[in-house]
């Protein structure tokens, strides 16, 4: 075979496609993807009002937005893309409305020797009553882990669910929170130590099915 | 070797399995040698693992997640109608 030919069979051959996903209507969206976009709103939100709203506000920009879908990925994740940048003006709306104090048991916290020279808050924490990682595989488990989360308290909730739920940066949380990076940390230890005794009295005890 | 504020630092800004292989390979081996930091930092790392294992497992939760109120959807059907049909 000349190099010509080959050259000739490699122009003919069909060229590979990316594959597209039809395009639903929206007026499909609310029976299709309403409890579904809902569902991860409260997971974030936890208030069923602000929850709602935010599906709307996901759907109308996703009309906007539509001719701009370019049918890589299913629509119900590309809405989902849509809605977690509403989950997150949502949540700084609620800051903005309550501005976080910082208390004086966090102040404390941040003055610690061992958080100064270390960056740690103490260096005997309370261990696990069971361990977690036996539980990754039971889907039980992750339902009462999501349980655990909605009960964290505020703003130490909020944080969490932007910072490690929502990936935003540290600067990104700050800036929304109006508080130092020091202060962040602090939260996310809260959170941290909240989940650890939601997780302890829901769950111990159940890892053995 | 990295020092207990270096690795905390490190664990604060992001999950440590971003981190380029050998510096997680050294933040590793310092939380499993520290006696000061090592207790504190571990657990940090096991409540990034959890939180990662959580995110990964998100879509099987769906169904067990709070549904949307019916007389709320006929609401949003009418409104995405409308809307659609403006456009």
């Amino acid at each position: 075979m000349t190099p010509s030919n080959s050259l000739n069979i490699l122009l003919t051959l069909p060229k590979k496609e990316e594959p597209k996903v039809p395009v639903t209507p929206p007026e499909q969206w609310v029976d299709l993807y309403g409890d579904y976009l809902y569902g991860f709103a409260m997971s974030r939100l936890r208030n069923p009002d602000t929850a709602a709203d935010c599906v709307q506000d996901t759907f109308l920009a996703g009309i906007k937005a539509l001719d701009r879908f370019d049918g890589s990925r299913d629509i119900k994740f590309w809405l989902r893309g849509i809605m977690r940048n509403k989950i997150v003006d949502q949540i700084r709306k609620s800051i903005k409305e309550n501005k976080v104090d910082i208390e004086a048991e966090d102040e404390a916290l941040l003055e610690s020797f061992w958080f100064k020279y270390s960056g740690i808050a103490t260096t005997n924490p309370d261990p696990w009553e069971f361990n977690p990682r036996k539980s990754y595989d039971n889907g039980e488990f992750w339902i009462v882990f999501e349980k655990c989360i909605a009960q964290v308290k505020n703003p130490a909730r909020q944080a969490f669910a932007l910072r490690v739920l929502e990936d935003q940066t540290t600067e990104e949380v700050c800036k929304a929170m109006d508080i130092t990076p020091n202060y962040l940390w602090v939260l996310l230890h809260r959170a941290r130590e909240q989940l650890k005794v939601l997780l302890e009295a829901n769950w111990t005890g159940k890892d053995a099915n | 070797m990295l020092t207990c504020k270096q690795v905390s630092n490190a664990l604060s800004k992001d999950d440590y399995e971003k981190l380029p292989p050998m510096r997680r390979f050294f933040l590793r081996l310092h939380v499993k040698l520290c006696i000061f930091c090592g207790k504190f930092n571990r657990q940090v790392m096991e409540s990034q693992d959890m939180c990662r294992c959580y995110k990964q497992q998100e879509e099987a939760l769906a169904e067990h997640r709070p549904k949307m109120d019916p007389a709320q959807k006929d609401q949003l059907k009418e409104l995405l109608d409308s809307q659609s049909k403006q456009d």
